[in-house]
């Protein structure tokens, strides 16, 4: 299935220095093509909505972005400089942290061991400071996610709802935040208020010069915090415009019906 | 949720957010102050987590042999009964327990040791009988370690599930020790046992031998690394999921060749403390301890599936198997019944730490 790019690219300005950039990404899963020839930008102190109906490819390139899945063709550039080989302790060090959509964290382990998995605060020989690490662990809980029923940092987090396993996701990335915050479908499985807590926490973050890209099937959710909007489709990218540009009834046409669907919503409002 | 204006002004914007009714009660609240409320808090976090409950199992046991013991006739609390069959028989298996256990809460298994503990047991012998018992030592830990690396390698590069792997390399380690030693046993000369060697693996204490030693040793050590060291934390995210371990930076095959390593490590002392005190070592003597170490592992509450299981819990399932076998033969219970009862027990206990697993909170 081959889909055009738009006529008219709508002209996006930088916001200010690039901070992510892909070019022509290909990723292939075998005989299959799921991402062909994606290239954007993202720039510092930015929230990027990265939309698309299932299988359009988001989950791949943030999973890319994130170094968890190398690419079969493309280049990676951060803050102009190209990565060579993109491994999760690159990004890492660069300071990307990601919220994965299965919310990947240890069921079987507590909050506070979930949290600093990998990054635990330890003596100098690497004995894990425990109480401070559980100390830092309540603070975070009570700053950043307001979350119901999280009784301690001690819990399981096998012993937690969705929602609360999510809240505890979140507020590991936020802790850990450094440039750039990828938020795969953060806000499926939360309350209304965690949303719009998490959904402010984003706008504050933009405020300190963190950037964000947030993946979401709810396109009100993204379009309330998102500076500029990307749309996949089949693998894809049919649309990248700014929120000043566009409406939710051009995203969602997009999103539903592809590329056809942005030149329908474009030729319906140049007649109207 | 409001809907709000598709421009908003002013930097950083906020969303509209209903005030809450109520004042949230903070996560740090919760909190105990008093020393009592501390300990209640961390009993409760204790449970399901593998040590605790099988803990009080095993504490009501004693108690019940010491009042067989006070009714007479059930020599179980004398000094040659705790001299000679518990601290000998627990500390080899517990050490094994907790060799198996940790890989298990990395999430593998190893069904070879049986074998890979005579090979390593008869490298020591034959070392030791030629250069002496220190370089045995260390021939017996290389092999070991050698063996249950490579057993690793092959498990986390080619993907097969690690049971199969092992249990197939099993075979291969026996092979070894025929190949090393044919099928005659490995015979210990007195020659080799000299100087700090017997104090060492098979000093006698009166009321208890070295081998307990050496495991309250290797129980501290343990414990305090997969408890308490950073590498531990790795070994719990691999085992528990290792999806999620990867997405921060873990290396979950590097992790599990660790928890490898360390099982070669306990195999290697086990099979150097069997050989001490049997001066002697056969190709198929040990088969036993596989399944006897897993079950060990199972009864001390670690998870089959792994991310789950105590150092505590493993040296009490340990303790609890060796204790329910000799209170069988004190007992005396028809010989060919006592495997059979061995076997509900073990059963029963992975029963009850399933159960209490979905206890945990």
């Amino acid at each position: 299935m081959t889909i055009a790019e738009p006529t008219t690219p709508p002209k996006v300005a930088p916001a200010t220095e690039p901070l992510l950039q892909l070019e022509g990404v290909v990723k292939d899963y075998g005989p299959n093509r799921v991402l062909d020839d994606v290239s954007f930008t993202i720039h510092a102190g930015e929230v990027v909505g990265l939309l698309g109906d299932n299988g359009a490819g988001k989950s791949t390139l943030v999973k890319i972005m994130s170094g968890v899945v190398p690419m079969t063709q493309g280049r990676y550039f951060w803050q102009d400089e190209e990565l060579g080989r993109v491994t999760r302790p690159e990004t890492e060090r660069r300071g990307v942290e990601t919220i994965f959509q299965d919310s990947a964290l240890v069921p079987t382990m507590s909050i506070t061991r979930n949290i600093f998995a990998g990054r635990e605060v330890t003596n100098a020989l690497g004995f894990m400071r425990l109480k401070e690490m559980d100390r830092i662990t309540t603070e975070i809980l009570d700053s950043v996610v307001s979350i119901e029923g999280i009784k301690s940092a001690k819990q399981l987090v096998g012993s937690l709802s969705g929602g609360q396993a999510q809240a505890v996701a979140i507020a590991r990335a936020v802790h850990f935040k450094r440039s750039l915050l990828i938020l795969d479908e953060p806000t499926s499985a939360l309350a209304v208020r965690a949303t719009e807590a998490l959904l402010n926490y984003l706008l504050q973050l933009k405020g300190e010069g963190v950037s964000s890209v947030l993946v979401t099937h709810n396109l009100h959710h993204a379009f309330k915090v998102c500076d500029r909007h990307i749309v996949m489709n089949h693998g894809r990218k049919i649309l990248e415009v700014r929120r000043e540009d566009t409406s939710v009834e051009e995203l969602t046409a997009a999103v539903v019906e592809g590329a056809v669907g942005v030149e329908r919503h474009r030729r319906g409002n140049s007649l109207a | 949720m409001t809907e709000t204006t598709h421009k908003p002004e002013g930097s950083p914007p906020r969303l509209d957010m209903d005030e809450p009714t109520q004042v949230r009660r903070r996560l740090a609240d919760n909190a105990p102050t008093t020393l009592a409320g501390q300990v209640r808090e961390n009993l409760f976090y204790l449970r399901g987590r593998g040590a605790l409950e099988i803990g009080i199992i095993f504490a009501v046991l004693l108690v019940v042999y010491a009042l067989l013991g006070a009714r007479g006739g059930f020599p179980f609390f004398t000094e040659s009964n705790l001299s000679g069959v518990i601290t000998q028989n627990v500390p080899v298996l517990a050490l094994l327990a907790i060799g198996v256990g940790v890989l298990m809460v990395a999430g593998e298994f190893d069904l070879s040791i049986g074998f890979s503990i005579a090979f390593s047991g008869i490298v020591f012998i034959k070392v030791a009988n030629e250069h002496g018992w220190l370089l045995g030592l260390v021939a017996a830990l290389a092999a070991s370690v050698g063996a249950a690396l490579v057993n690793g390698l092959i498990t986390v590069y080619t993907r097969i599930p690690s049971f199969i792997a092992t249990l197939g390399m099993g075979f291969v380690w026996k092979g070894a020790s025929i190949l090393v030693n044919g099928v005659s046993p490995a015979i210990l000369i007195p020659d080799a046992q000299t100087g700090a060697f017997e104090k060492i693996f098979t000093g006698d204490f009166g009321f208890f031998q070295s081998p307990l030693l050496w495991m309250c040793a290797v129980g501290v050590v343990a414990w305090g690394m997969l408890h308490r060291h950073r590498l531990g934390n790795k070994i719990y995210a691999v085992g528990g999921n290792a999806s999620a371990a990867k997405a921060v930076s873990i290396k979950p095959n590097l992790v599990k060749l660790q928890a490898f390593a360390f099982l070669g490590v306990m195999v290697g002392l086990s099979a150097v403390l069997i050989a001490a005190r049997t001066t002697t070592m056969q190709p198929t003597g040990t088969e036993n301890y596989t399944l006897l170490a897993v079950a060990a592992a199972v009864v001390g509450g670690c998870s089959l599936t792994g991310g789950r299981g105590t150092i505590l819990g493993m040296i009490i399932g340990a303790a609890m198997i060796r204790c329910i076998d000799n209170g069988l033969v004190l007992g005396h219970a028809p010989g060919y019944y006592r495997e059979s009862f061995l076997g509900v027990a073990i059963v029963a206990a992975a029963i009850f730490n399933k159960f209490m697993e979905g206890k945990a909170t």
